[in-house]
């Protein structure tokens, strides 16, 4: 009895201080921590492979015509990864965040609108206006201005940002 | 076929008309579809001849394909190494079975589970009262029926089941539905004569998962993984590695072998961080707090390892159909091996202080006795058989992921009591450490995951047991058209564990109980799968929900 006890009394003075402070210092987190996650609006292409793979569905894609809403209902979030696993694009990624606490749940939610182009051959929407910004990217350069339509692929009704950048965009291009 | 297997050759040499079509179908299993008459024979006679042991029943609505509904009984060989699944018929115009439940105990619950869902009656039932359902459940609706719709809000209605009486001249002490040492809700009215007890009633399942409901009905074969490993806190790999394991059997996919060693060092690590978190918990049950401090302190270095390694604490998500996510890489190996030195030399400074520590012996010893008799009749599993003599351990008579290639040691005591359920874990917890060295001494190069790009065939079964810390963790798949299963059906551990609380707190004073549901390692989240109503008995009157909300707004005003 008086043995098990002193054995059991120099564990714990042997252990010393084991708690952490931690709301007063940061706990960094390892590397392939998977915390709270984020996206680029420009980078996303609207194809739907994150919503498609959610198991708990917190990633909700309305197409309403033209435009491709995005709502991410972090609230829901399990951190499993899959959305930013099967991203072509890598619009979505992990962060180190995982204070997600908050008395007001329209904290956790999110959304982004993409603006969906829309073939002409068969009338389905199929890429974004961030195609735009790829323009003078390597896939793009060389393709001069009235190329599109050999392609069948130009934008329907462009909103008025798409077609000043647009026109900016040639010019540089010109300039080179 | 069945004449390689002697085991099966007895039975059908009893059965020769009706075993017919008995045939291996995977790897392991044997399935046999036979008529619903003969059924409760054939089952009797496996489990009482030939030693099969009862797993579960699955009740399935065939009636998009065949018809008919189905139920199946899958009984486990332990000492061949094989499942038999024995499936029946049942017309949807005449839903009836004859119950085995008096001649086997374990399917009790099962049976009763049957008429919830999908309202096949076990006719002579000893006990047939609902089970999981909510008591505002409306009669006669059956919630795992093809028609009923996965987000279907159903009217409410007030009955209550009948409670089972107490004896003459008891006093009814209610336990639960929460009680300061489980945190989690199940409900247990123990019969006292003085403070002894001399009965009890269970009455549990108060948390809401339709897990099977949604992979029947909404989820796709990759996405129940993810939800599977929700189903537990503390097992969640268990759950998440038996499903996929179960399809990939099911549907011949051949898993690569370092996928297959990843899988096992992930659910040894998992049982290394259950087994302590239970020591602690066991220690605070009984009020010595010392051995909750030092278990969790020693537990919180594996819980940042699998950090490190998986990216989460808990909820690894590592499993896919076809393998793994993520390889176990050389830094993550040497991280592991640090860890594991430095818990295997605290932890035997901890098990030789409190090995011989007479405070805790008075507390365990003697407390909970379930003699391997009872433990083989209600076909209790895990630390809780081995606990009783009943050397069973599906790592070893069931070989899934790499520990066919392991030499597991299994760990059985023959108290029957809570200590001894102590010692084997403490056991396990050293031999999962020698486990996971092996693992990573043995693990071979190669790819993680295989390649899948086909569509998996529909109709196929696939069984899978994994053995989590509390016990056998069974999944059931029916493969379906659509990439999404048409039947999954989950056997948590403390399913057939809980069972047992009845026989195991008969004659106990009080004071003991607590430590004795504990001493099994009681996972309500696991086993429970339907949402009942909040109402609060006191022996008389019954409030209602609209009576409860009505005395916290009161209590509320009050305060203000």
């Amino acid at each position: 009895m008086f043995k098990a006890k002193l054995k059991e009394a120099v564990i714990c003075f042997g252990a010393g201080r084991v708690t952490l402070k931690y709301p007063f210092e940061p706990v960094k987190v390892p590397p392939k921590f998977r915390g709270k996650i984020e996206f680029d609006a420009r980078k996303c292409i609207g194809c739907g492979g994150c919503a498609n793979v959610c198991p708990p569905r917190c990633i909700v894609i309305e197409d309403v015509g033209e435009i491709a809403k995005i709502t991410f209902y972090l609230d829901r979030c399990i951190q499993c990864a899959r959305c930013y696993e099967v991203c072509p694009e890598k619009a979505i990624w992990p962060t180190d965040e995982f204070e997600t606490a908050t008395p007001d749940k329209s904290d956790l939610r999110s959304d982004m609108t993409i603006w969906m182009s829309t073939c002409q051959r068969c009338g389905r929407c199929f890429e974004t206006e961030n195609a735009i910004d790829k323009f003078p990217s390597k896939r793009w350069r060389g393709r001069g201005p009235g190329e599109e339509n050999k392609h069948g692929i130009f934008p329907v009704k462009p909103p008025i940002e798409f077609v000043q950048r647009m026109s900016l965009v040639r010019e540089s291009e010109e300039k080179i | 076929m069945v004449k390689e297997q002697e085991f099966l050759m007895e039975l059908w040499t009893h059965f020769p008309d009706m075993l017919q079509d008995l045939q291996e179908h995977v790897r392991n299993q044997y399935v046999a579809t036979i008529p619903r008459e003969v059924l409760p024979a054939v089952v009797k006679h496996a489990v009482k001849q030939l030693g099969a042991r009862f797993v579960i029943t699955v009740a399935t609505d065939m009636r998009q394909k065949t018809g008919d509904y189905r139920i199946s009984y899958i009984l486990a060989f332990d000492k061949q190494k094989k499942f038999l699944v024995l499936q029946s018929a049942v017309p949807p115009d005449d839903m009836k079975i004859t119950s085995v439940t008096p001649d086997i105990p374990a399917a009790g619950w099962a049976e009763r589970e049957a008429f919830d869902v999908m309202g096949i009656v076990p006719v002579g039932h000893p006990d047939p009262r609902r089970l999981i359902l909510p008591d505002d459940f409306p009669q006669g609706v059956h919630p795992l029926r093809r028609e009923f719709a996965y987000n279907e809000i159903f009217p409410q209605e007030q009955n209550m089941p009948p409670r089972k009486p107490a004896p003459e001249g008891t006093t009814v002490v209610p336990l639960g539905p929460f009680y300061p040492t489980l945190e989690e809700p199940a409900y247990f009215r123990l019969f006292l004569d003085g403070e002894r007890v001399v009965g009890s009633d269970y009455r549990g399942f108060y948390n809401h998962r339709a897990v099977e409901k949604l992979g029947d009905s909404e989820l796709n074969y990759n996405q129940i993984p993810f939800v599977a490993q929700q189903i537990c806190g503390i097992c969640g790999q268990v759950h998440s590695c038996a499903y996929a394991q179960a399809v990939e059997d099911a549907c011949g996919i051949e898993t690569p072998i370092r996928a297959k060693y990843i899988r096992s060092l992930l659910l040894e690590l998992e049982r290394i961080h259950s087994h302590l978190l239970w020591v602690g918990l066991a220690g605070h049950i009984i009020g010595f707090d010392t051995i909750l401090m030092q278990a969790w302190r020693i537990r919180e270095p594996v819980m940042w390892l699998m950090e490190r390694v998986t990216g989460n604490r808990k909820h690894y998500s590592s499993n896919l159909i076809g393998g793994v996510r993520f390889d176990i890489d050389e830094t993550a190996a040497e991280d592991i091996r640090r860890v594991m030195d430095k818990v295997e030399q605290e932890l035997k400074a901890v098990v030789d202080a409190i090995s011989i520590d007479t405070t805790l012996m008075a507390r365990l010893k003697g407390v909970g006795i379930l003699t391997e008799e009872d433990a083989r009749a209600i076909g209790v599993v895990g630390p809780v058989a081995r606990g009783s003599n009943v050397p069973i351990d599906c790592r070893v008579d069931h070989p899934y992921a790499a520990y066919e290639y392991l030499d597991v040691q299994i760990q059985v005591q023959d108290g029957c009591d809570s200590w001894a359920r102590t010692m084997v874990r403490v056991l396990e917890l050293f031999e999962s450490i020698r486990l996971v060295r092996k693992i990573l001494d043995d693990m071979p190069g190669g790819p993680v995951m295989a390649k899948v790009d086909h569509e998996l065939p529909s109709g196929r079964i696939g069984l899978c047991s994994v053995e989590a810390a509390r016990g056998e963790s069974h999944h059931y798949v029916l493969t379906g058209d659509e990439n999404r299963p048409y039947r999954w059906r989950v056997r948590a551990p403390t399913y057939p564990n809980l069972q047992a609380v009845g026989v195991m707190i008969m004659g106990l004073e009080l004071a003991d109980v607590p430590i004795s549901i504990g001493s099994y390692d009681p996972c309500f989240s696991c086993t429970e799968r339907v949402e009942t109503l909040d109402v609060n008995t006191k022996e008389i009157r019954i409030y209602t929900r609209e009576e409860l909300e009505e005395m916290c707004k009161r209590k509320t005003w009050e305060k203000e």
